[in-house]
């Protein structure tokens, strides 16, 4: 998986997602923004987790707990996206 | 170490009748109502279909990210808080967070999400439940978020003894500052029950009052012969009870003193009343206060409406009180605010210190004629003039049997 592609999008969701939650303006978020600059706790990181596993349509077991800056969580759910990917393509020659 | 003594220094209120004790006390002296044809979800499917519901937009008190992780039942009682904390005036804490704290009373806790989650699950087919289901339907979410909101490090507890719930809260941190443990405490109860799924609930106990057909608002009738049961309401109120010279060294504006407080159980059944138990819990009140029964110039009485209750405590009263019985103007405000559980007990004893310190009774509305079983002076002609009117008592009875009573006296007389 090319990781230019996909970290773009899901970097983009995220931005759109605490944008909104956390009434921030998109703009000043980039993937370096610290959570902890934005008052984003543990709860909060749990929230927004729960909210990109339904957009990607990924679960996952448990929040990480070294995701320090924005950039850091669309690396994460990327991570979920391809081993979804990785075990559909295992599965698929048997189905 | 003698008995301390307990100022109420801030209210604060979210009621049916508005959400400052400015326009909750006016609307009770005026008599009117907050019971209302319910708008929630599926109501077309309720058979009591009626409420005293609150206007309240958490959007317009909490931020998203706060909002988010509030039930109704927090918010409600976060805004209590605030407005208690804000009336009570500057230097409140001070630095001395360790002795203060926050009891609260809830019977349903965080009703309305437990309600939508199980919706979700069982109706839509929902896979999971949204990440902050626990900690907003846990019955002490609000005390906690009350505590977290002003770092309070003292014991922060919850009582749920269904309808008497904050009134065991206050009356228990009464206990806290009185013997000397604590210098403030944040006292009262929050609930927020109108939702389908608990509405059903209570319609199956078949203690609803039904619909009045000329005028919904009218369906509590305390008290009367043509009464037909309770109406639920939703609400919250929170009291600043504080240690008397601390009140006094900052200089506040004392409400109030809260000076007795009667707590038994019936021990009997889990619905019906005893007149014994809720007697007992009055002179109770009575004694901690150091009172006589003649003392008492006015009751805020639990009646609810029902057929159990409204009997059950005119006999209490009588057997408590005897002559003095005759004289002693009492009033069931639920008439007005509905019976708002597990808040009723703290939204009721601040209708009563509201009473003492403006001199005026509420009245019981919607009482034309009243059941020949229930024979005392409930104040129906409308709110009454009670000039010099120094101590008061509140009553609050609970399913399960919780008796609790609480006796306040005029910040005029206390003085």
């Amino acid at each position: 998986m090319s990781a230019s592609t996909t970290e773009g999008q899901t970097f983009a969701v995220v931005r759109e997602l605490i944008a909104k939650d956390h009434a921030i303006a998109p703009e000043t978020l980039t993937p370096d923004t610290p959570l902890q600059s934005l008052d984003i706790d543990s709860l909060s990181l749990i929230e927004l987790i729960f909210n990109l596993e339904d957009r990607f349509d990924v679960v996952a077991d448990k929040v990480p707990e070294n995701l320090p800056t924005l950039g850091s969580v669309a690396d994460y759910i990327d991570s979920l996206v391809a081993a979804r990917t990785a075990a559909a393509g295992d599965a698929a020659p048997s189905a | 170490m003698a008995a301390r003594r307990v100022a109420v220094t801030g209210l604060g209120v979210v009621s049916p009748l508005g959400n400052d004790e400015a326009s909750f006390f006016e609307a009770l002296q005026a008599g009117r109502s907050g019971v209302r044809r319910l708008e929630v979800a599926f109501s077309e499917r309720l058979s009591n279909r009626i409420g005293a519901s609150v206007d309240f937009d958490g959007a317009a008190h909490f931020p998203p990210p706060k909002l988010r992780m509030l039930d109704r039942v927090s918010q409600f009682a976060l805004f209590a808080a605030q407005q208690a904390v804000s009336s009570a005036g500057p230097g409140l804490f001070d630095n001395e967070r360790e002795r203060a704290g926050v009891f609260l009373g809830t019977g349903m806790g965080g009703a309305q999400t437990t309600d939508d989650g199980y919706r979700a699950l069982y109706a839509d087919g929902a896979s999971r439940l949204p990440p902050f289901s626990v900690l907003m339907a846990m019955n002490h979410a609000g005390a906690a978020w009350i505590g977290l909101e002003y770092g309070l490090q003292g014991p922060n507890l919850t009582y749920s003894t269904a309808c008497s719930s904050s009134a065991v809260a206050i009356g228990e941190a009464w206990r806290r500052i009185r013997c000397g443990e604590m210098d403030v405490m944040l006292a009262g109860g929050s609930e927020a029950p109108l939702n389908f799924g608990t509405l059903k609930a209570w319609e199956a106990l078949k203690t609803l009052a039904a619909e009045d057909s000329n005028d919904p608002a009218a369906s509590c009738k305390p008290f009367a012969l043509d009464r037909s049961g309770m109406v639920l309401g939703e609400g919250a109120a929170v009291l600043v009870l504080e240690e008397w010279e601390h009140a006094q060294r900052r200089g506040a504006r004392i409400r109030g003193e809260l000076i007795g407080y009667g707590l038994s159980t019936d021990a009997s059944h889990m619905t019906h009343p005893t007149v014994e138990g809720q007697a007992r819990a009055m002179a109770l009140a009575l004694e901690s206060a150091g009172i006589n029964a003649s003392a008492i110039d006015y009751i805020n009485a639990h009646g609810t409406g029902t057929a159990a209750n409204d009997v059950t405590e005119t006999r209490a009263i009588r057997d408590v009180f005897a002559a003095h019985a005759d004289r002693l103007p009492v009033s069931s405000t639920k008439s007005m605010h509905g019976h708002l559980l597990g808040a009723a007990g703290a939204l009721e004893m601040l209708a009563t210190l509201l009473a003492l310190e403006r001199e005026t009774l509420p009245p019981t509305i919607n009482l034309r004629v009243a059941d020949p079983a229930c024979d005392l002076d409930y104040i129906s002609e409308g709110a009454r003039d009670a000039l010099g009117a120094a101590v008061a008592m509140s009553n609050a009875f609970a399913f399960g049997g919780t008796n609790a009573v609480l006796v306040c006296r005029s910040a005029k007389c206390s003085l």
